[in-house]
């Protein structure tokens, strides 16, 4: 049974259609990367799935599943009490993304209070749980600090922290890590695996690197020119890619290179001057 | 940095208890007369001197800082509210709202305020009490001047629309009034602050140029604004030098505030 089943056509005003009758599912605990080119429309996948693709000026036909519900027909009321609650989002951009204006606390404690039901223990406890799970310090000190006074992978993990607060059935990161270093981009990847495994988190995985998608998704699915051109395990992709775009994408990944293409490359250079 | 601090809370108690306590500190009242000496020079009797009608300057000094340090930052925290409220509806909702509000921001800005208040004042009868009209004054004053501070945070809110975090939150289901009061409001607030402290020396010397026509606070109370209009006789100030206090009064009292707030923006 799919959690989330996505039929859907995204167009922007009266311009050709970004996504073409794209078609994608997603089962529960799943973790599938979405990979295309910048611009291939894949944000606004990630948009239409929150329903917030029109306030972009964007037009979704066709239909989005979730959990047997259709969500394209539904009110903006109903879709408040999705949002965050059920599907989460992680955004691109870590430190534009925090509020520069309030701690971190009372980002986390607001955002509790929109789903959340108890009191102030109860948020307290939540709080400090998820950001455990984040691996993040569950002090006071840490949230009454501003966006402005932690790390950028910190803020990664807040917005990750913040994500998770309900414990969404399906987390959605665009592009997570690209605003990242790479150990960071590491370090954050083997977070999102390893909320995969411990709270049964599905991920849908969007992004433009091809690498990262098959160290962390068990499914990848390649975009190009508004189509899903192939679906498959990482494995599958990586050693038997089918579609020209997998293989133009594969080639251009950079290698570490081997000794004897160093000793080539430097004595190309000595001769040639 | 921290001096400048302490100074500015020094000067600012300072000047609430004279305001408080203007009537044991200044007991010949801002209204009796002492005939025999008008024009007076500073003296152990009136430490200000007297003006042209024999009144204590001193003690109207004191009751016009009551009258314009507490309507005038009321007036302008009026006008920053509504300044907040119509600019940030406008800049949050955007399309036809935003058209509506800016349509009635046009109409305000191209009010002819100065004919509205003659009109006012017009329509109050001549025999309204001087404490009456100085409430009339600063509320008009606070509901005129609105305008032009509420497009500025309408670009501001609009900018803030777009930005990043404010995306994220809606991702988060933040909608509506909180999305407003969270994300757009405390990213607002040097607007807003910067709009409240420009407000009140604007608002003191408005109601001083009302005054000259004869439209703002009615004789004998005394403002701020009524006490630096004695400072259009140019020629007898020179020898006179403590009649400037008024204005360096308004000054101190003014930077002060500022002093404050500056501390407080460091961070955004």
């Amino acid at each position: 049974m799919e959690l989330l089943s996505v039929r859907i056509t995204i167009s922007y005003k009266d311009k050709p259609p970004v996504l073409d009758d794209l078609r994608v599912d997603l089962q529960p605990g799943e973790i599938l990367g979405l990979v295309g080119h910048s611009g291939c429309g894949k944000s606004s996948l990630a948009l239409a799935i929150l329903g917030l693709l029109n306030l972009k000026g964007g037009k979704a036909l066709g239909s989005i599943r979730w959990n047997e519900r259709e969500l394209l027909t539904l009110k903006e009321k109903e879709w408040r009490k999705l949002r965050g609650k059920e599907i989460a989002f992680v955004p691109q951009s870590p430190m534009s993304s925090l509020n520069p204006a309030l701690r971190l606390g009372t980002q986390l404690e607001e955002a509790w209070k929109l789903h959340g039901q108890g009191g102030r223990d109860q948020m307290e406890e939540t709080v400090f749980r998820s950001l455990l799970d984040v691996s993040l310090p569950a002090k006071e000190e840490f949230l009454r600090r501003y966006p402005a006074e932690i790390s950028v992978g910190q803020a990664q993990r807040v917005l990750i922290a913040m994500a998770i607060l309900h414990r969404p059935a399906l987390l959605i990161a665009d592009e997570p890590t690209s605003a990242l270093d790479a150990v960071t981009q590491s370090e954050i990847l083997a977070l999102f695996g390893e909320l995969n495994r411990r709270l049964g988190m599905s991920l849908l995985f969007i992004s433009h690197d091809l690498v990262s998608a098959y160290t962390l998704c068990h499914r990848i699915a390649l975009i190009h020119s508004g189509k899903i051109v192939e679906c498959n395990t990482p494995q599958a992709i990586f050693f038997s890619p089918q579609h020209p775009f997998t293989r133009k994408l594969i080639a251009a990944i950079p290698t570490v290179p081997s000794a004897s293409e160093v000793e080539e490359s430097l004595r190309f250079n000595l001769f040639n001057s | 940095m921290k001096t400048m601090r302490i100074v500015a809370i020094t000067v600012l108690c300072l000047t609430a208890l004279t305001i408080l306590g203007a009537s044991y500190l200044a007991p010949a009242g801002y209204e009796q007369q002492f005939r025999e000496t008008p024009q007076a020079g500073p003296s152990a009797h009136h430490p200000l001197g007297t003006d042209d009608l024999g009144r204590d300057r001193w003690a109207r000094l004191l009751y016009g800082m009551r009258v314009s340090l507490t309507l005038a930052p009321l007036a302008a925290l009026f006008t920053t509210v509504l300044a907040g409220l119509v600019g940030g509806i406008a800049g949050y909702y955007g399309g036809w709202t935003e058209r509506c509000c800016k349509l009635l921001i046009d109409l305000f800005l191209s009010v002819p305020w100065l004919f509205l208040l003659i009109t006012v004042r017009a329509v109050l009868p001549l025999n309204v009490s001087p404490e009456a009209s100085v409430t009339v004054t600063f509320a008009l004053l606070g509901l005129l001047g609105w305008a032009a501070s509420a497009r500025v945070i309408c670009t501001g809110a609009k900018d803030l629309m777009k930005s990043e975090f404010v995306w994220q939150a809606r991702a988060q289901g933040f909608s509506g009034f909180k999305l407003v009061r969270l994300h757009l409001l405390p990213n607002l607030r040097g607007a807003l602050l910067a709009q409240f402290w420009i407000s009140i020396p604007v608002f003191i010397i408005a109601e001083a140029n009302l005054g000259a026509l004869g439209l703002g606070v009615a004789e004998p109370l005394p403002s701020l604004g009524s006490l630096l209009r004695e400072l259009q006789d140019v020629v007898t100030l020179r020898p006179e030098p403590w009649r400037l206090l008024p204005l360096a009064v308004l000054i101190v009292v003014i930077s002060s505030f500022q002093a404050l707030l500056n501390k407080q923006e460091v961070r955004a």
